[in-house]
């Protein structure tokens, strides 16, 4: 038997996603913010093994939302954090960062390859530089990011049993890999669907300009393991953000626009595969979109409500082509070379 | 408690009289315990932030052991089978438990009469071990909880299989003898086909024990959470699932020759999938036994086993209740 327990951290209470029923086979995988997980995990686990002393310095490069994760934790853990961003970091959550005790550096301008990400990751090895005594959680290439994701396996195989097919966003590639890896260890047959948009390296897009945030990325992670996906969809940021707020008005679930994608693509592919419990990953809750996203206004006047949102993907032949709202490409679990041989 | 008698001339009732030793009276303790046919689940589990050797034994109602003890007034314990080392001191051990009753004798005899296969991971030591335990208590009068049961068997034989909570579905550290959670109080309705993978047996404790890496560890939860599901719901196909993915993750350790081949098999013929032993050779064909198709996907299976060179030695049918519990709602 089991009865309700305290948990002992916030952060312990708000890594755990719920899993709800939008259809009679489509389950939303819904996190308040799916960054606590890895975060959580990995600190946890270095300052058990001593990788982490009393006096140790966390540092890491984002913008996103596996800071203030990171910020949550290590306010938690009573450790100092740095983080290093873009100028462009967004107020709210610079406030938000500053509140719980990090320091936020931003970089000035863009490196000359690898734009902002790459500056970044330049100023942080200076960051390191200076503070020999630190801790660099290196979310794109430690594999403990992908390992915390059991914790999600878990509450799927014990709600759901078997999973037939994950549908979500890719970034570091960690949530995706590490949740599919681990379900097939139980259903090795179980369907992966990466969520990438257009201009981000990730499936072979040349990089460039990206409008949706979240997802995708100019430089290529340690932790995507390509052959995890079946299938891969790029999605625009004008389609994520409609099918965040269809999203919003049909199921009422209050959701980041990488969800809105996450979605958009699952429900196509649940209607398309009836038989088939479909789950899709809603990484991030609204409440940082409300001046955007949520904004009919702003929708307006960056011109997304313009198309529609269109029934189905159009699949592509060429992983490398850029073009379009909403492509979708066979994958089957292939490495990026040889997807890349086959279209050369 | 069960006390058996033989009649005796004698003017009072047996059942009334204090334990003693005349001729031609006898008084024993007498208890069975089933033996199992390897595991649905083993590994290594988080429990409470610690690391837990733990296993899921799958309980065989068909095989098992009868434990007989006989009070002696001279002190000391011996078995009949003098190589029985674990049984001796298990009673031992539970003479020990129980010294503070007025029933307790100086000494006394243990018989085993077992039809569980030696060395092949059905538990036929833990029967043994299991069974002479509860004998010795039923001579006393006592009837032990079974997790005291589980504390003495592992003393008895440092590492014990989950049988003494015959009736539940247990996740067990059968090396510190703790339970670590109740899956359920059965199984879903299933039909094993059991066959022998290897010719030589093996020595439980001789066996090294499996290091897994922590990938594996967290498989191992994932696994632990389907089977909660599997059992709660009586979903067999998932319990499959559960127990074909420990068995390919204790390859490593202790392979199954043809456990592949096993796995296809079983599949193809509509079946769930295929527990192991993890610590011995037998493996088994799990099917859901409320399948219309059942008699002949197991008689299809057991033709094609044959035609591996692998006999069915046994088929279990699992004791199932009729109430589950409900699914709670996430
Ligand atoms: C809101 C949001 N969605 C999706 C992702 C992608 O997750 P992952 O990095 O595990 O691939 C991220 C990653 O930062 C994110 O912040």
């Amino acid at each position: 038997m089991t009865i309700v327990v305290p948990f002992p951290e916030v952060t312990a209470a708000e890594e755990i996603p719920k899993v709800i029923r939008l259809s009679h086979n489509l389950y939303a995988l819904s996190f308040s913010l799916m960054k606590l997980i890895p975060a959580r995990y990995i600190l946890r686990r270095a300052v058990a093994d001593g990788r982490i002393g009393a006096d140790t310095v966390i540092v890491e490069t984002t913008s996103g939302t596996f800071g203030l994760a990171l910020a949550m934790q290590a306010a938690q853990l009573r450790r100092r954090l740095v983080l290093v961003s873009d100028p462009a970091i967004d107020d709210r959550l610079h406030r938000r960062l500053t509140d719980l005790g990090a320091v936020v550096e931003r970089v000035r301008g863009e490196a000359a390859v690898g734009g902002y990400q790459q500056a970044r990751l330049d100023r942080l090895a200076e960051v390191q530089a200076e503070r020999p005594d630190h801790f660099c959680p290196q979310q794109y290439s430690n594999t403990d990011n992908p390992r915390s994701y059991a914790l999600v396996a878990e509450i799927l195989a014990e709600a759901l049993g078997q999973v037939d097919c994950v549908v979500g966003p890719v970034g570091s590639g960690g949530s995706m890999c590490g949740t599919v890896a681990f379900l097939r260890s139980l259903t090795p047959d179980c369907v992966a669907v990466g969520v990438d948009t257009h201009h981000s390296v990730l499936f072979g897009h040349p990089d460039g300009h990206r409008g949706l945030r979240g997802l995708g990325n100019s430089l290529m992670p340690q932790n995507l393991d390509h052959r995890t996906f079946d299938s891969v969809h790029w999605c625009s940021d004008s389609l994520a953000y409609q099918a965040t707020r269809l999203l919003h008005r049909r199921h009422s679930l209050f959701k980041g626009p990488t969800s809105g994608a996450a979605y958009q693509v699952a429900r196509w592919w649940a209607a398309a595969n009836p038989d088939a419990v479909t789950v899709a990953m809603l990484p991030d809750d609204g409440s940082r979109y409300q001046d955007t996203v949520y904004d009919d206004g702003w929708l307006r006047d960056g011109g997304h409500l313009r198309p529609p949102l269109p029934d189905e993907p159009r699949p592509v032949s060429d992983a490398g082509d850029a073009s379009g709202q909403w492509t979708s490409f066979a994958w089957e679990r292939r490495t990026l070379d040889d997807v890349r041989a086959v279209a050369r | 408690m069960t006390m058996v008698s033989t009649p005796s001339p004698a003017p009072v009732a047996w059942y009334l009289a204090p334990p003693q030793e005349s001729a031609g009276t006898s008084q024993h303790g007498i208890a069975g315990a089933p033996a199992h046919h390897g595991e649905l689940l083993q590994g290594v589990f988080a429990v409470d932030g610690e690391l837990r050797r733990a296993l899921v034994s799958l309980a065989h109602p068909g095989a098992g052991t009868v434990a007989t003890f006989r009070p002696q007034s001279s002190p000391g314990l011996s078995v009949t089978d003098a190589s029985l080392t674990k049984v001796r001191r298990a009673a031992e051990l539970t003479m020990d438990e129980l010294r503070a009753l007025p029933t307790a004798p100086a000494g006394g005899v243990v018989e085993i009469v077992s039809n569980v296969p030696r060395g092949v991971g059905m538990g036929s030591s833990t029967a043994d071990v299991v069974a002479t335990i509860r004998a010795v208590a039923d001579y006393h009068g006592a009837e032990l909880p079974p997790h005291t049961v589980a504390r003495l068997a592992v003393a008895a034989e440092r590492a014990s299989d989950s049988i003494m909570f015959a009736d539940q579905v247990v996740l067990f550290a059968h090396r510190a003898g703790r339970l670590l959670e109740t899956l359920g109080t059965a199984l879903p309705p299933l039909i094993v086909l059991g066959c022998n993978t290897g010719a030589d047996g093996v020595d439980t404790l001789e066996h090294p024990p499996a290091e897994y890496d922590e990938r594996e560890v967290a498989t191992f939860g994932v696994l632990r959470a389907a089977l909660r599901r599997a059992v709660a719901t009586g979903d067999c196909r998932l319990l499959g699932r559960v127990a074909t993915a420990s068995a390919r993750l204790n390859q490593r350790f202790l392979p199954k020759p043809q456990l592949e081949v096993l796995i296809e098999l079983c599949l193809r013929h509509g079946g769930s999938g295929v527990q192991v032993a993890h610590s011995g050779t037998v493996a088994g064909l799990m099917f859901d036994a409320r399948s219309p198709d059942v008699q002949n996907a197991v008689h299809a299976s057991t033709v094609e086993l044959e035609r591996l060179g692998l006999q069915v030695t046994t088929v279990l049918r699992t004791t199932t209740d009729a109430v589950r519990p409900a699914v709670r709602a996430r």
